[in-house]
């Protein structure tokens, strides 16, 4: 496989009565190659130890990556199925009871089975994630779909990457997350980085980007704020949230102009060129510095370079895709590469940083509610019969498509969805406008979750499952450049902890549905079935063996047989996915964020990470370094801002919006615009921002808009 | 070949991977030995390592009245020995960095030994290891040589390094503003 100039040929430091599992991080798309340390006497996962020969990483980590190994053999594990009778405490720690997994399994049978008879298949609704592997993933729509026979299954990308799957899917046809490997990504001459957080949310990413600028190419940022990777950026565009359509239009607009689109590239290979051409010449310099707040020197210099520069790349992130236009915003900052060619080659093309570790091959293999794997579509007859034949279903069986996670909650709320069963997310920290979901889920009839810690989200719950942590099973996953890569087990689960795969095979029995999973005995059964029932889709993983994955460093997808090597890079024969094998060029008209500031709340929120913290910050927060590092919440304010509000740093205000509001300490800094603040979003209970945050939805991607609302604050 | 840490200080952001790996070598007893600053904390982001530079002629190995700080032959300067040190912290003092940390309730002195059970075979250290920007690195004195060379900023506004701080320093530092002094491709 790719053996770059970061490639290092170092031997590993084994310590006495210890070996090394190798294997690969549970957070981020970055996926970063570890090794986990393994005590030989107790069996158990003691520390981490580089992993120098991963190509993609070379054994750097974050510093959750560092400590992740520390969240196996936590004292906070689950290690028994807890039971709670009482349901008047739904929505606290209390009331659980230990329980063995039969009574658990029982409680779970006899309820759903109660509630599907009286209420119908499609009163029950499943909602996942895709911090787990493919295989568990797979496992789950499958489950939905012929165990319990509901259409109302969906899961968390749709608040992380939906945006960026609906760009690409309308843009080039398919939705793989990187045209292009890593390992190019220092050899590009300018990397445009749009509402990328890249330093603090794939830190393991920077050696490669710095080596860009090193090298005397260019980087320019996209962000409201100066992160760490704008402040050494060579252009960063200060844009406000919610803006980045007009930038993307009027950045296009002047690569039009100033004849740096590839006429031969377009004519050949895109359609739509014409109607964007005409749109964008709406996005004058003088409108788009209007909208977007971003002084129009620095729009000029962004076009020139990028439109000059031999290779580039095009990347963003949530930034841009958690708006209700998240997919416009996909689309056109992937037209600046279809319009100037740079795509199809390699050191060129288009990358969004995938957010959760499966983020990519868990949106592709079922779990969404309109897919099914192999990223068939549940509305299109063939690819239900193909994948019916896998299942041994008959079509009229399967069910049709249901709602988008967010939209979930609505129903829950109509009382139309009245049971639950979560696994591997923590919407109750996650979801926009916590408090309207979190009394959503207070009012289910019936709520199963499966987690290995217990979550603010499983305190909703009548039954918790003790799920394994990565570590204790294995899998592949796929990363962030669309590489499928194996996760290994170091270590038998804790207690009587088990996989999610082992629980919807022993439940789908209890269901009375064991013929369709009685035969998924181990994790490699289920991944067997699953590149089966991937086969012939356009994410096809048919090829992609464990032995191979091993063999080559991870196979990109498609790999459709035993002798594909795998795809590192897409559309290297200029074909795109749609039926006529071009791209599209969109024209996007712009809409500014759904809710936009007025005198009552005049003030931009925008939220977001920090580096010492995943997601809802329901592992990271009990890890001990990452929590001394970052305990709680902030909120970034401008110096200048800070005078008129009358607040100091480290003084606390009320931070309010239409939804919600919370105490928050402020953090001063001039690293931020004077018309925005920031919050991260990692926490739970009154901590959280997602209590202030809108639930406007993206039309096609259904991504509510995380990034942009208007809200006001006071000093406390 | 023999490899020195390389601190190129332009390219921290701040996440303390460094600090979490300082944890992780096996020989630390779980405890980082090391310190990221913020540098402008109210104005924006930057970030620097202070790590332990492994002088050539240690002050706090000199001020040490126990001879409790050993200096390895590869040139690590040691954290100090449990049945020598004495408690009294002039280490702390005589450090012209602060590196030196100090446990009160054992009454012992500790500070980074270069991972040298990793380095004196050659393994990088646990920073340098997992650094993920390469602001740490583990390079030969050529190796060196060449990015000091790539950044010459001899413009009279920027200089890269200076040939040491307080004294000579095994570690070797180059400042801020590398960028200053490169050809931009177009």
């Amino acid at each position: 496989m790719q053996r770059d100039k970061f490639y290092q040929e170092i031997e590993n430091r084994t310590h006495p009565n210890e070996k090394l599992i190798k294997t690969h991080c549970s957070y981020c798309g970055m996926q970063c190659g570890m090794h986990l340390r393994v005590n030989t006497a107790t069996n158990k996962i003691i520390g981490v130890e580089p992993r120098y020969d991963w190509p993609v990483t070379a054994g750097k980590m974050c510093p959750k990556g560092v400590t992740a190994y520390q969240q196996t053999n936590h004292k906070d594990r689950l290690l028994k199925p807890l039971i709670r009778d009482d349901a008047s405490l739904k929505g606290t720690k209390k009331g659980f009871r230990e329980a063995s997994w039969d009574e658990a399994y029982d409680v779970i049978a006899k309820n759903f089975k109660q509630q599907q008879e009286k209420y119908g298949k499609d009163s029950l609704a499943v909602f996942s994630g895709v911090s787990m592997t493919n295989e568990k993933c797979y496992l789950t729509g499958k489950f939905a779909r012929v165990a319990l026979g509901t259409r109302y299954i969906d899961y968390n990308g749709r608040f992380c990457m939906s945006s960026a799957a609906g760009g690409f899917l309308r843009s080039f046809g398919v939705d793989r997350g990187s045209t292009l490997p890593w390992t190019d990504i220092h050899e590009t001459d300018c990397l445009f980085i749009a509402g990328s957080n890249t330093a603090e949310c794939h830190p393991t990413s920077m050696f490669r980007i710095w080596n860009v600028q090193e090298r005397g190419g260019y980087i320019i940022v996209v962000d409201p704020r100066e992160t760490p990777i704008a402040r050494r950026a060579d252009l960063h565009l200060d844009l406000k949230p919610g803006t980045d359509l007009a930038l993307a239009n009027g950045i296009t607009n002047l690569l039009i102009q100033n004849g740096y689109a590839d006429e031969d590239f377009i004519k050949k290979h895109t359609n739509g060129f014409e109607e964007t051409k005409e749109l964008v010449k709406e996005f004058t310099l003088a409108y788009t510095s209007e909208v977007t707040g971003v002084n129009q020197e620095k729009i000029i210099r962004a076009a020139e370079i990028y439109g000059k520069s031999p290779n580039a790349v095009v990347m963003f992130a949530r930034g841009i895709e958690q708006q209700h236009k998240g997919v416009d915003n996909v689309s056109a900052y992937t037209n600046m590469a279809l319009i100037t060619g740079k795509i199809g080659r390699p050191k060129s093309g288009v990358a969004t940083f995938t957010g959760q570790g499966n983020g990519q091959g868990g949106r592709e293999h079922g779990q969404k509610s309109d897919l099914l794997p192999g990223y068939r579509k549940i509305t299109n007859p063939k690819h239900v019969e193909e994948v019916c034949h896998v299942w041994g279903i008959k079509q009229e069986e399967m069910p049709g498509p249901g709602v988008s996670a967010y939209e979930m909650f609505e129903l829950m709320d109509q009382k139309v969805i009245r049971g639950l069963y979560l696994l591997c997310s923590n919407p109750a920290v996650s979801a926009p406008n916590l408090n309207f979901v979190r009394q959503a889920m207070k009012k289910l009839d019936f709520m199963v979750c499966s987690d290995f810690y217990l979550s603010e989200s499983a305190e909703f719950a009548d039954v918790v499952l003790p799920a394994v942590t990565w570590a204790e099973d294995e899998g592949t996953v796929t990363n962030l450049e669309g590489r499928i890569i194996k996760i290994n087990k170091a270590q038998e689960p804790l207690g009587d902890s088990k996989p999610d795969w082992q629980m919807q095979v022993e439940l789908a029995e209890r269901l009375g549905k064991g013929k369709y999973f009685s035969h998924l005995k181990t994790a490699k059964a289920v991944a067997e079935e699953f590149r089966l029932a991937s086969k012939g889709g356009n994410a096809d993983y048919f090829g992609a063996t464990w032995d191979k994955i091993d063999r080559q460093d991870g196979v990109f997808w498609p790999c459709k047989d035993e002798n594909d090597q795998g795809t590192p890079h897409m559309f290297l024969d200029k074909k795109f996915y749609h039926p006529d094998g071009r791209a599209k060029i969109c024209a996007l008209p712009y809409r500014p964020p759904a809710e936009e500031p007025d005198d009552a709340y005049p003030l931009r929120l925008t939220t977001g990470r920090v580096v010492y913290h995943y997601l809802s910050g329901n592992q990271t927060r009990r890890i001990e370094f990452l929590r001394d590092m970052c305990p709680e919440p902030f909120v970034e304010v401008h110096p200048q801002t800070a005078k008129i509000y009358n607040i100091a740093h480290e003084e606390e205000v009320r931070l309010f919006t239409r939804r919600g509001e919370g105490k928050f300490k402020v953090k001063i800094t001039e690293a931020i615009r004077k018309d925005t603040v920031f919050v991260p979003y990692h926490f739970g209970h009154d901590e959280s921002i997602n209590l202030l945050t809108i639930a406007a939805l993206d039309p096609i991607s259904r991504m509510p808009e995380f990034k942009a609302c208007a809200a006001q604050m006071e000093k406390l | 070949m023999k490899k020195r840490l390389y601190i190129e200080l332009e390219n921290c952001i701040g996440c303390r991977s460094c600090l979490a790996a300082c944890t992780q070598c096996g020989g630390h007893e779980e405890r980082n030995r090391n310190y990221v600053y913020d540098v402008n904390p109210l104005v924006n982001r930057q970030t620097m390592p202070l790590m332990c530079l492994h002088c050539v002629n240690p002050a706090c190995a000199r001020s040490c009245p126990a001879q409790a700080i050993q200096v390895h032959e590869t040139g690590a300067v040691l954290s100090a020995l449990v049945e020598k040190c004495i408690g009294c912290q002039n280490c702390t003092i005589a450090c012209p960095y602060g590196i030196p940390k100090f446990d009160t309730e054992q009454n012992l002195m500790y500070k980074c030994d270069l991972c040298i059970d990793r380095t004196k075979d050659g393994i990088p250290p646990m920073c340098a290891s997992v650094c993920p920007t390469n602001t740490l690195q583990w390079l030969t004195d050529e190796e060196i040589a060449n990015r000091k060379k790539q950044f010459n900023m001899d413009n009279g506004k920027w200089i890269s390094s200076m040939p040491y701080l307080e004294g000579e320093t095994n570690v070797k530092v180059n400042l801020p503003g590398i960028l200053q002094g490169i050809t931009k491709l177009f």
